[in-house]
């Protein structure tokens, strides 16, 4: 009987219908899988792409060169220069971050105590260089030019939960 | 002996010990703001509270004396309690601006906060904010940052002497106030922001540049006075941001010179590669070539060698190697504020330490302005006046001190042989003799009261004689100090362990120049003018920059061009100009190696800062040239040198092997033959010149540095400064006035103190009025 039976799926190819059976099954189903890059996935206000530096609605750059995030990163990806600036204020003559070592770990955003540094969800910056990975002050300055609404929302979006 | 118990445990402390400080002895741990073992006690911090037993309120521990018996608890849920609540007080006006402040990272509150503070601040009423003060170059402030702890009030007034900071009106409306006209006038100002527990007092050149976890400390030795205090060098990266005291040195201090000179490290002047002249001016070369350049300059010449006593051990002793190899006839000179170069009965160093000065019964200082001289001894001394212990002073000028002398008198220097003929007479006739004393006092006739002072002094039980530089560059200073000499040794100052005789040095390694260099040493002075009479072909320079310090740059300007000069150093001075080679060597910050301090201290450098070029230490190069002139090269690596130095030095064997330092000083070279008798004077002109050592103008490294510089302009004196009756005698007003010397007249502006003795012509600044320095006398006429 064991026999007959196995013949008859040898025979009948069954493992093969079957196997197009969940094929068609899927294929008549909605996708969930989206076209990228015309569409998108939703993505977190948690989101850890792109560093950018912010500014104040004054146009004042907010980053104080206290240089927390500077120590933080677990990667050394950051450098930083300080002065003070002739009105008597501290402020960097540079703030480098080398998104070659960069991990995304997100953690000078978590220890910036004027949220200056921020993971944007700007991600899609790949180059064919690794100079153009190093990115400088204004550089980041101008992503964050760049991007100022959503992550004015994204921080917005995730106060509640800090 | 006071024994107590601290959380338990019985410990013996010497009594009258407070409980906070018997704590920090035996490792406990109590949280404090305003007490500092350097400091009086204020007790206002309320910070070091601690539970003893049987008293029904905690104790604030730094101003209670510990008791037989006692039994101190340093942790409790209580005890707790009150920090907490003290550190609520102390932040209620305190601004949340950690990130931006320099202090962040070092800070007393910031660590006491996170230990002993409340997790939630209750406090939302308005904070108060606190006007700024500029306080000069050195200190700035945020005085809202300020919790009122008053060590900087404590600082000015116990240890700077000058009293100006301190406290306006109380309670909420309590202040700090810098009471400061362009800057703050203690040569020790930079002291007061390592005081400051808080943010509010910091220093300023390295103000938002740096955070302290980014710093790499090198233990250091400052060779800028020959005090060699420990230093801490901090760098980020290879940039020096700031010069700390060494927290275990000896000292708890360091001066404003040794400590932003740093600014210099980096300075354009700094010699970082090998260059040779060609017409189109000094031109960057190779090692080789550049070596090359100075064999084929001094091959075979008369050569003279000037150089500074502030290199390492190892760099002193390659010199004498390069001397020995290559030129053997060679004229040495390294000081450059001697003139006269027969034997010192006892040569430039300290037989005491500086502990032992401080705590002798009498400290004569004689022509020196030791408080530009040596900042820091001069600190011990403030010290000691202000215990009512006496110092008495012998000199041109009344140099501000900042503490009360108990004897003081202005002579001019022709009149130090009459002053000390009438000490000796005085000790003669009480019976204290030496041999030799009836034929120096035969010599001289005159006797100047100011002598009684110094005689007094040496009755002492114990007596410590600083011997400045007015004695040392002396044109008969040998005779002077055979009988300053004669009245220590006859007044019992001169034996071993009481030794009070002190000769202060023109820098670092004192006694090893005079044990290394005592047989080929001329004068400076002699040195130059045999250059520019062409008994010289060639100059050799390392690190010394004879036109710009010292006393004989009117001989170095006319030596200059002259004859080719070789340069070797780690920062050029004005006789850059001239030099046909320069050879960079690595400064002191960049080497690894020993310096001796005036009391004979050796202290070690290890861990250098790297160079910023192609410096190379003084003794590969001294070698490197050894080598170049086809001779055999008589050392090759460090250990070598050290065994040769043991061999010239035998003192020092031994401090390499182990790396513990000894804390045995050397002694100094003594000559017991020396008899140098005074000659009379011809007073051939009525004014005598005495020319001012200032710690912001003189060195290279100082005037490379723009804070010390700055500094200099703030503290600076009129050019040249008489006694008003000493115009007056001469008919003149203060101003324009012709300066008639044995070399040629000078126009120069005269201005006026009744600090200066009558009959001197004090030269203040030797950057303006240098070429003055080396005359010995003068006359002042009316102006054009």
């Amino acid at each position: 009987m064991r026999f007959i039976k196995h013949a008859l799926k040898t025979w009948l190819l069954w493992e093969l219908v079957k196997g197009l059976a969940l094929t068609m099954r899927y294929f008549f189903k909605k996708s969930i899988t989206v076209e990228y890059p015309e569409e998108r996935t939703p993505l977190s206000p948690r989101f850890r792409g792109l560093h950018a530096l912010r500014r104040y609605e004054s146009g004042e750059e907010r980053c104080i060169a206290c240089k927390l995030c500077e120590v933080i990163c677990p990667a050394l990806a950051i450098v930083i220069e300080s002065e003070e600036r002739d009105d008597g204020s501290r402020r960097t003559t540079r703030y480098d971050i080398d998104m070659t070592k960069c991990i995304y770990c997100g953690l000078c955003q978590e220890a910036c105590p004027v949220d200056a540094i921020v993971e944007t969800q700007h991600f899609e910056y790949a180059s064919e260089t690794r100079e153009a990975l190093y990115y400088t002050k204004d550089m980041l300055l101008e992503v964050g030019e760049q991007y100022e609404a959503q992550i004015a929302a994204n921080i917005k979006a995730d106060a509640p939960y800090r | 002996m006071t024994t107590l118990f601290i959380n338990d445990e019985e410990v013996t402390v010497s009594a009258g010990t407070s409980i906070l400080e018997a704590c920090r002895e035996h490792g406990a741990d109590v949280p404090y703001f305003c007490y500092h073992p350097e400091l009086s006690v204020a007790a206002n911090c309320r910070m070091c509270l601690v539970e003893v037993e049987g008293w029904n309120k905690p104790a604030a521990s730094c101003c209670t004396p510990v008791g037989e018996g006692m039994k101190v608890t340093t942790h409790s849920e209580s005890l707790a309690k009150d920090r907490e609540m003290m550190m609520e007080y102390l932040l209620i006006n305190h601004p949340l601006d950690c990130p931006v402040c320099d202090q962040g990272g070092s800070c007393k509150l910031q660590d006491y906060t996170v230990e002993h503070g409340a997790k939630h601040g209750r406090y939302s009423e308005v904070k108060r904010a606190v006007v700024d003060h500029d306080l000069g170059p050195f200190v700035s402030t945020c005085m809202t940052r300020c919790i009122h702890c008053t060590r900087c009030v404590r600082f000015a007034d116990e240890v700077a002497g000058t009293g100006d900071m301190g406290v306006l009106n109380r309670a909420d409306h309590m202040r700090i106030e810098g009471i400061v006209e362009d800057a703050l006038e203690s040569e020790l100002s930079g002291n007061l922001a390592d005081v400051c527990p808080v943010g509010a007092l910091l220093d300023k050149p390295s103000h938002d540049v740096a955070r302290p976890w980014e710093m790499t400390r090198h233990k250091s030795t400052c060779t800028q006075c020959p005090q060699g205090c420990d230093i801490v060098i901090e760098s980020r990266g290879d940039k020096v941001i700031r010069i700390k005291p060494d927290k275990d040195g000896v000292e708890p201090w360091i001066c404003d010179r040794g400590r932003y000179v740093h600014d210099a490290f980096r300075a354009d002047q700094r010699i970082v590669a090998p260059a040779v002249r060609e017409k189109s001016g000094l031109v960057n070369v190779s090692w080789d070539e550049a070596i090359q350049a100075s064999v084929d300059v001094l091959k075979d010449k008369r050569v003279g060698i000037i150089f500074s006593p502030d290199w390492s051990v190892e760099g002193l002793a390659s010199i004498r190697l390069l001397h020995d190899s290559v030129f053997k006839d060679a004229k040495v000179a390294f000081d450059l504020h001697r003139r006269d170069m027969r034997e010192f009965a006892f040569e430039e160093g300290f037989s005491m330490s500086s502990a032992q000065i401080v705590a002798a019964d009498q400290v004569v200082i004689l022509g020196s302005d030791l408080r530009q001289r040596l900042p820091i001894l001069m600190q011990g001394l403030r010290k000691r006046g202000n215990e009512g212990k006496p110092v008495t002073r012998i000199g041109a000028m009344n140099y501000r001190t900042n503490s009360d002398l108990s004897a003081d008198a202005l002579i001019r220097p022709r009149e130090w042989v009459a002053v000390i003929a009438r000490a000796m007479q005085q000790l003669k006739d009480l019976g204290k003799t030496a041999a030799g004393m009836d034929a120096w006092l035969e010599k001289v006739e005159e006797r100047h009261e100011a002598g009684k002072l110094l005689a007094d002094a040496l009755l002492a039980d114990s007596c410590a004689l600083l011997v400045g530089e007015e004695i040392r560059s002396h044109s008969d200073a040998s005779a002077l100090i055979h009988g300053l000499d004669l009245m220590m040794r006859a007044s019992g100052h001169a034996e071993a362990g009481a030794d009070g005789r002190n000769l202060i040095p023109e820098g670092m390694n004192a006694q090893l120049l005079s044990a290394v260099f005592g047989d080929i040493r001329v004068s400076a002075g002699d040195l130059l003018d045999a250059a520019s009479d062409g008994e010289l072909d060639a100059l050799v320079l390392i690190g010394s920059d004879p036109m710009g310090d010292g006393l004989f740059s009117m001989q170095a300007k006319r030596a200059m061009g002259k004859v080719p000069l070789v340069q070797i150093g780690a920062i050029a001075g004005q006789t850059s100009e001239f030099a046909n080679v320069m050879l960079p060597a690595a400064a002191y910050s960049e080497v690894e190696g020993t310096f001796i301090n005036m009391e004979g201290r050796i202290r070690m450098a290890e861990h250098p800062l790297r160079s910023l070029g192609e410096e190379r230490p003084l003794w590969k190069v001294m070698m490197r040239l050894v080598q170049a002139f086809g001779e055999e090269i008589p050392v090759v690596n460090l250990t070598e040198l050290r065994a040769r130095i043991e061999s010239f030095l035998p003192e020092v064997s031994g401090v390499w092997d182990d790396d513990v330092t000894d804390d045995e000083c050397l002694l100094v070279a003594r000559n017991r033959d020396a008899n140098s008798m005074p000659n009379a004077i011809e007073p051939a002109m009525s004014l005598d010149v005495v020319s001012r050592y200032s710690m912001y103008r003189e060195g290279m490294w100082v005037r490379a540095s723009s804070y010390l510089v700055e500094a200099g302009d703030i503290h600076a004196l009129d050019d040249l400064l008489v006694h008003p009756n000493t115009l007056k005698d001469a008919g003149l007003s203060a101003g324009e006035c012709k300066v008639r010397t044995t070399s040629g007249d000078y126009d120069y502006h005269i201005g006026v103190r009744e600090d200066v003795a009558e009959g001197v012509l004090f030269i203040s600044k030797r950057g303006v009025a240098g070429d003055l320095s080396c005359e010995v006398m003068a006359s002042l006429e009316g102006g054009q």
